[in-house]
């Protein structure tokens, strides 16, 4: 049979069809199916004279209430947050003094390079980055409870009003808040979200979820130059970015992604308590990412940085640069190869800075010798975190949106766009912060 | 018996699907949740803020927005 056969003799079929129950063939396989269902069921399942209000129905009584439930999930993301930062503290001072620790052993070993390379380069530079494993496990371990007792259907469920304003999908809610831990694992997750011009949108704006590995620089610069106003300063960069987020969406859904949204009509699965098994299964499927990024590329720039460093060649490419941030209040070298630095990987600013100040003993003390060797006012220091939130998310979350977009013309778009906004937003707050100071 | 859209019940109230009207993959989407003629449903709460609704159908709970729903007749009962 030819395909115009086939396709004739599919159209007669749809036609008697129709003539027949006058109805298209969709509906009349739906109901057949579920006619056929039906039957099954009343030949098989005895159910109880009066059905039992379920457990399930009751805790959706008051989680997704008409009244409080907006509150309950914002109250549940906070408390998300304060677990995640809460419990990991503790953990994170012990990663940093081990690492102290060893850095101090190895800088002992002779010849000088080789223990300079093993302490400030390997420990130094490594340690720095694992700190970030228990905040990250911790705010995966957390949604990964929430996802499987089944309350993420339901945030879905209460933030698909406000998601599908902005051009998005009540699903495209748990990819971003996934970015406050790391977008790599985030952009993946979007793989949930069956309309492509959803998905690409929410992949698009993943970046301005400002992940686990800028926190160290908002803590580094709020920590010298907003001593009484460190949380307020954190949290502005944290809205900023959700503000960016918001803009972008608008702007792509009117833009290059215009058309539908995709269909809300999914099910609200009945509350279960999760497995041990399950949650840790889902957090370390998300987490390894960001373990293995610091395993390979992380690793591989921390040396790279401490080799240019040792021979000198970094104060050049710093200088080559610096003057594209002039307009942005911090045109220094120094700033400059920590910018480039942090293309590769955003913790890797600090970390820049540690190296170039070798000086300086622990984050709190760093953020000052930086400011007084740099002539830093909180203003340039309030910029260059905005400028370090929303320019190129890193080397790792770049490759992930080429491979889930399979090419590379969404990844160029995102390097090109977000150093744009960096740079404007940047400039905008050292140019009109500077007529009040 | 009257006719209403789903989209137009209120929580609590509840129906038998008289139709599913709408064209193309919406319209497969509502027939493969089960949202087919003859069902009953129920329409359980209204989400925060207005929108999605949750329904009741089949033994199970789905959430479909206004503007879906409104795809759907149903004879209340």
């Amino acid at each position: 049979m030819s395909w115009e056969e086939i396709l004739e003799a599919q159209q007669r079929s749809l036609a008697h069809l129709r003539s027949v129950y006058r109805e298209d063939a969709e509906t009349v396989i739906a109901d057949a199916r579920y006619g056929f269902i039906s039957g099954l069921m009343k030949e098989t399942l005895r159910k109880p004279a009066i059905e039992r209000r379920s457990i399930s129905d009751s805790i959706d009584k008051v989680l997704v209430n008409r009244w409080l439930g907006l509150f309950i999930f914002l109250a549940l993301l906070y408390g998300v947050f304060q677990f995640t930062f809460t419990a990991s503290v503790p953990l994170m001072d012990w990663i940093d003094e081990g690492f102290g620790w060893l850095a101090d052993e190895a800088g002992s070993i002779s010849p000088a390079w080789l223990g300079s390379f093993i302490g400030d380069g390997i420990f130094g530079g490594v340690g720095s980055v694992l700190m970030f494993v228990p905040p990250i496990f911790l705010l995966f371990l957390a949604l990964a409870f929430l996802e499987d007792c089944g309350y993420l259907a339901r945030a879905a469920f209460v933030m698909d009003r406000l998601m599908h304003r902005i051009g998005l999908h009540g699903r495209s809610f748990i990819p971003l808040v996934l970015g406050f831990g790391c977008n790599v694992p985030a952009i993946m997750a979007t793989r949930t979200i069956e309309n492509p011009k959803d998905r690409l949108t929410t992949i698009l704006i993943n970046p301005f979820m400002s992940c686990g590995a800028r926190l160290p620089i908002y803590i580094l610069f709020a920590g010298a130059f907003f001593t009484s106003h460190q949380g307020l300063v954190v949290f502005s960069m944290y809205a900023i970015g959700i503000i960016l987020a918001t803009i972008m969406a608008l702007v792509l859904r009117k833009t290059l992604l215009r058309g539908p949204s995709g269909h809300f009509v999914m099910e609200l699965p009945p509350y279960r308590l999760p497995t041990i098994t399950g949650l840790l299964m889902h957090t370390w499927e998300r987490g390894k990412v960001f373990l293995i990024r610091a395993g390979t590329i992380i690793f591989a720039i921390v040396v790279l940085v401490w080799l240019l460093d040792y021979t000198g060649a970094l104060e050049p490419i710093g200088r080559a640069i610096a003057p594209v941030f002039s307009p942005l209040g911090f045109g220094q070298w120094q700033a400059a190869v920590a910018l480039v630095f942090g293309f590769l990987a955003k913790e890797v600013v600090v970390g820049t800075f540690g190296t170039l100040f070798a000086g300086a003993e622990g984050l709190g003390d760093l953020g000052d010798v930086v400011g007084l060797e740099l002539a830093w006012t909180p203003l340039i220091a309030f910029g260059f975190m905005a400028f370090c939130l929303i320019y190129v998310p890193c080397v790792a979350t770049i490759a992930i949106i080429r491979r889930e977009t399979n090419s590379w013309r969404w990844p160029a778009f995102t390097v090109g766009y977000t150093i744009a906004i960096g740079w404007i937003v940047a400039m905008l707050i050292y140019q009109i912060g500077s007529l009040f100071t | 018996m009257p006719t209403k859209l789903l989209s137009e019940l209120k929580p609590g109230e509840k129906g038998k699907i008289a139709r599913v009207r709408g064209g193309g993959s919406i319209h497969r989407r509502l027939l493969d949740m089960g949202l087919v003629s003859g069902s009953e449903v129920n329409v359980v709460r209204v989400a925060p803020l207005g929108d999605p609704m949750q329904v009741r159908i089949k033994g199970y709970h789905l959430t479909l927005r206004k503007e879906e729903a409104a795809n759907i007749q149903v004879e209340v009962t």
